[in-house]
């Protein structure tokens, strides 16, 4: 058995982001005891409609979210419980809600820095519905064995380390969240562990107080003694002495209080929760609470170190008198684990799961990226430029000085091409019709194929497959006639022999100055001189060029149009932000620049 | 709970319709001569000048000064001004009306759990203080507001009669709308005094608001005083600037002239932690707080003002179990100035006696332990150890 918080408890959550934290933590727990999820709803207006999703277990469970309370509960009668989680400013209006729904019958807040004013007004409305308003502050409310409201208790691994997944015999309330934590774990070291453990909250004025829980920890049989961690301020440890003493409870009662330094510090000096401060007139001091509590029997540790063995020494008698029996402990195997996610068990060396995808190119896990394994900032502050990631990400080798100058001269011959061209006046019109900078230029990269920009990598390989297979250039010429068609790289809609492009001659003219062999390079010259000579226009071009020099230096045919596509990308995106800076507006075609070569009206007939 | 200094409070009664006297609130002797061509009752009146700063027994200190003409209140207003009392410089001056008046009284407000008490008394002053009995009170319950019955009776029953009484019962009605409407948690007045005309005026207050409904006052635009007989240092002014952006919180309280420094988790935690320093005859250099998850950064900047404390010989990093705050993420931001002190020399000759659990405790604590290789003189447990242990161990050497 336990209180407040049993296994008939369900809830629903008020709150957003911080709510759903909480029943993360929930679910842990009931995975833990081996229990269904126990949130049945979320109540948070702006996502109203959707759900949350909440791991339980290898299980995920799925909750749905309401605008209020009452439709919550409507849905899901079953509800006795709200938990809340929303800021400060309006959470009087959440709890207030919840106190007045018909199904709820405790609400338990989280919230901190709750007005005092509202603290006092929601007390008193649970207390006037008979309801019992928890908080606010509260860390929540842990049974043993049963139920977690909220995010106490901590981790996993510590639910386990205090046997939180059966219940104990001690009870216990506290105003601090994290030393409720500190006694459950005391509890499990020292004695069998706890039946409930309350945070009532640190603030002046908690909704509940310490006699109300007394009361029904007394009326709990499977609570045989109660632990109140108590703080200077107010009387509520004065009350809780006081009903102690005032006649014989079945339960015993351990309690320690805070606040002793108080007597050796400055006058007026406040330390620790809003709650712990000492009347004007001296009252509420821990002195006076922790003799309080002696005179009312119960026992009163020295300090909080002393409680550990003080919980030993009540568990000892309790054990003797026969009241409790010791729990036999489980063994390490039948300890409660969480199931381990993929990552862990990856980590732990027993889970193999077949990679999805392989790179052989970069690796980005680590502070920064590494290319082929050379970290970025160390090519960085070598002096490498942007042609050696290229040949490191393109062709996974790390090349030399000499390539990437020729690959530098390539990426600034072909940058653009004015805006004329297909790619160029593509994104220039995507641009004036307001699409954004992704978009257009991805619209003109689309234009790059086998009539603009894209025969780079269909140059290369033919070329290749000529000097690969020791052909002539008649054979060359011959073989693509009957096999494919135009050469790829040969021939320009403008330029000619004549008009020849300058391009092309400023790059031949560099390779070659280098004194390196050029076959691939070489061959397209002398395939030009043949084709030329048939039709004036027919000439290597940028892309037939570009393929040559690039084969040469070792590029895979694969790679070669994306020489191409990387350098227009400047073009494209200079075109757009062109466009945008000048405030250009949407732009189509006029008329006369279309043959309308269509019927001419006519009536459509009845459909048949 | 926020204290308000006497200008701010003042303006709040004003508001409700409590007589006060005129007063004005200045940081300048220049901007107080401007004021006195301004006002006819500067000229006219008696003035009080008090230094308008959250200090204790400011009569002794010789911070209020009565009975002066105008002359004289320039003068004293100078005087005050930029004077360095302890920690505190004097940045302003409030002067106001004198009322003469024969008989002083006593009002107040106070919350309490089960409602508002409202008291009264027919003295006032520092004689109300010897005649504790003569307050008279009633309890108006959470959400209620005193009836005119109530309040009449009250009066009567504190020794009010006739006029005097049915104007006591007024004011007490406006005392506590004034409470009840600005989120009050003690108000009082003292003295109450009756001016020539025979109104009711509120001579001086004390004013306590509650902090946390800041958010819908949107004219508390004042800042709010420390409570204890000082104003705040430039490093809990910083801890406090943190601890209003972040998730969680950081607190820090200085205490000149200890030498063990606390840094413990936990607002119920870290009062155990130094009640524990107390028990054991150590004398605190500050009290410090996190919790609630708080961002590794600001957690880091109040190690920092820690650190820097001068004279100590201990830190205590304690702390409990906790439920979800980070122990590895919070113990970062803890290490990073634990290393930048120690690099500035703020550490030599300082013990760090550490004890905590929670989320992560094992990372977090190996990784305040692997500073023992780094030549920090380093103790650190895990939850095995109780709680406040690493006191009786830190101040048994």
């Amino acid at each position: 058995m336990s209180i407040l918080a049993t296994k008939d408890t369900h809830v629903v959550i008020q709150g957003g982001v911080a709510g759903v934290n909480a029943a993360k933590r929930m679910a842990e727990f009931r995975y833990m005891i081996k229990q269904p999820m126990n949130v049945s709803a979320f109540v948070y207006p702006p996502d109203a409609g959707k759900t949350n999703e909440v791991i339980c277990g290898n299980q995920t469970v799925t909750i749905p979210i309401y605008k209020t309370v009452a439709k919550a509960t409507a849905k899901h009668p079953e509800i006795n419980t709200s938990l809340v989680y929303v800021g400060a400013d309006r959470c009087y209006a959440s709890a207030k809600e919840a106190l007045d729904d018909s199904h709820i019958q405790t609400v338990s807040m989280i919230t901190e820095g709750l007005p005092e004013k509202d603290a006092k007004l929601l007390g008193k409305h649970a207390r006037t519905l008979k309801k019992t308003f928890n908080g606010p502050s509260s860390i929540g409310v842990m049974s043993a064995g049963e139920c977690r409201l909220g995010v106490i208790g901590g981790a996993f691994d510590n639910l386990v380390a205090c046997k939180l997944y059966r219940p104990g015999s001690f009870g216990v309330i506290t105003k601090s969240g994290g030393l409720s934590n500190e006694i459950i774990w005391i509890c499990s070291q020292f004695a069998d562990g706890i039946t409930t453990a309350i945070g009532i909250g640190g603030d002046s004025y908690p909704g509940t107080d310490y006699v109300s829980y007394l009361e029904m920890f007394e009326n709990d049989p499977q609570t045989k003694a109660v632990i109140i961690v108590g703080e200077m301020g107010g009387d509520l440890e004065e009350q809780a002495a006081e009903w102690y003493g005032a006649k014989k409870r079945r339960v015993k009662l351990l309690a320690v209080v805070s606040g002793f330094c108080q007597e050796s510090l400055p006058k007026g000096m406040k330390f620790g929760h809003a709650g712990a401060k000492e009347g004007l007139k001296g009252e509420g001091s821990a002195r006076a609470k922790a003799e309080a509590f002696k005179k009312a029997g119960a026992v009163v540790p020295e300090t909080f170190g002393a409680l550990g063995p003080a919980i030993q020494a009540t568990y000892d008698e309790l054990v003797k008198s026969g009241e409790v029996t010791p729990i036999p402990e489980l063994s390490e195997a039948e300890m409660p684990a969480l199931p381990r996610s993929v990552e862990q068990g990856m980590k732990d060396g027993d889970i193999l799961v077949t990679p999805l995808i392989k790179s052989t190119i970069s690796d980005d896990r680590g502070d920064e990226p590494y290319y082929q394994g050379y970290p970025a900032s160390e090519l960085i502050n070598k002096g490498y430029d942007i042609a050696h990631v290229i040949g490191l990400l393109w062709d996974g080798r790390l090349i030399s000085k000499q390539e990437a100058e020729i690959i530098r001269r390539i990426i600034i011959l072909s940058a653009d091409h004015g805006p004329c061209v297909s790619a160029a006046l593509t994104t220039i019109i995507g641009a004036c019709a307001g699409i954004g900078l992704s978009q257009s230029v991805a619209a003109g990269m689309i234009m790059i194929g086998p009539r603009f920009g894209g025969a780079v990598t269909d140059a290369g390989r033919y070329f290749k497959y000529a000097i690969d297979n020791k052909m002539s250039v008649d054979e060359f010429l011959g073989y693509m006639k009957k096999n494919i068609g135009p050469v790829p790289g040969i021939g320009h809609r403008v330029k000619s022999l004549r008009n020849p492009d300058k391009r092309v001659k400023e790059l031949v003219g560099y390779v070659k100055s280098l004194g390196i062999p050029t076959p691939h390079l070489d061959f397209a010259l002398e395939v030009e001189k043949v084709t030329a000579a048939k039709k004036d226009n027919l000439i290597l071009n940028v892309d037939g060029t570009m393929a040559v020099v690039l084969v040469d230096i070792g590029f895979p045919t694969d790679s070669l149009n994306g020489f191409f596509v990387l350098s227009r990308t400047i073009g494209l995106i200079g075109h757009w932000t062109d466009q945008k800076r000048q405030g250009s507006r949407l732009i189509r075609l006029f008329n006369y620049l279309v043959n309308y070569a269509v019927p001419s009206r006519r009536e459509v007939p009845p459909l048949k | 709970m926020a204290k308000v200094l006497e200008g701010p409070g003042m303006g709040l009664l004003k508001k409700w319709g409590l007589q006060t006297p005129n007063y004005v609130v200045v940081s300048s002797g220049d901007e107080f001569d401007q004021l006195a061509q301004a006002n006819d009752w500067l000229q006219k009146s008696k003035l009080v000048a008090k230094a308008h700063e959250a200090l204790g027994s400011r009569f002794k200190l010789g911070l209020v000064k009565v009975g002066l003409d105008l002359p004289g209140t320039k003068a004293a207003v100078r005087e005050m001004l930029g004077k360095q009392v302890e920690s505190v410089t004097i940045r302003e001056v409030i002067v106001s009306e004198a009322i003469d008046h024969t008989d002083e009284y006593y009002a107040s407000a106070t919350s309490t759990r089960e409602g508002v008490e409202v008291m009264v008394a027919k003295c006032g002053g520092i004689e109300v203080e010897a005649n504790w009995d003569k307050v008279k009170r009633i309890l108006v319950d959470i959400g209620e507001v005193p009836t005119e019955a109530a309040l009449s009776g009250l009066v009567k029953d504190a020794g009010f009669s006739g006029d005097t009484a049915s104007k006591m019962a007024e004011f007490l009605k406006k005392l506590y709308t004034c409470f009840d409407n600005e989120d009050a948690q003690y108000l009082e007045i003292n003295p109450v005094v009756q001016n020539a005309a025979g109104d009711l005026v509120a001579l001086d207050a004390v004013t306590l608001l509650d902090g946390d409904a800041k958010f819908r006052h949107k004219d508390w635009t004042f800042p709010f005083a420390a409570e204890f007989g000082r104003a705040y240092t430039k490093n809990e002014e910083e801890v406090m600037a943190v601890d209003a952006k972040v998730k969680g919180s950081v607190k820090l309280i200085e205490i000149p002239g200890g030498n063990i420094a606390m840094l413990p988790a936990g607002g119920g935690a870290s009062v155990y932690y130094s009640d524990a320093v107390v028990a054991r005859g150590g004398k605190l250099a500050n009290y410090a707080e996190y919790s609630g998850d708080p961002p590794d950064w600001a957690v880091e900047v109040l190690t920092e003002k820690v650190c820097s404390l001068p004279g100590i010989t201990h830190i205590i990093v304690g702390g409990a179990i906790a439920n979800f705050t980070d122990v590895l993420k919070t113990f970062g931001g803890i290490i990073k100035a634990f290393r930048k002190a120690k690099a500035e020399g703020k550490l030599d000759n300082v013990q760090i006696w550490v004890r905590r659990g929670g989320p992560n405790e094992k990372q977090g604590l190996a990784a305040m332990k692997a500073l023992q290789g780094e030549g920090f003189n380093i103790q650190v447990f895990d939850r095995t150890l109780p709680l406040t242990d690493i006191v009786d161990m830190a101040l048994s050497k």
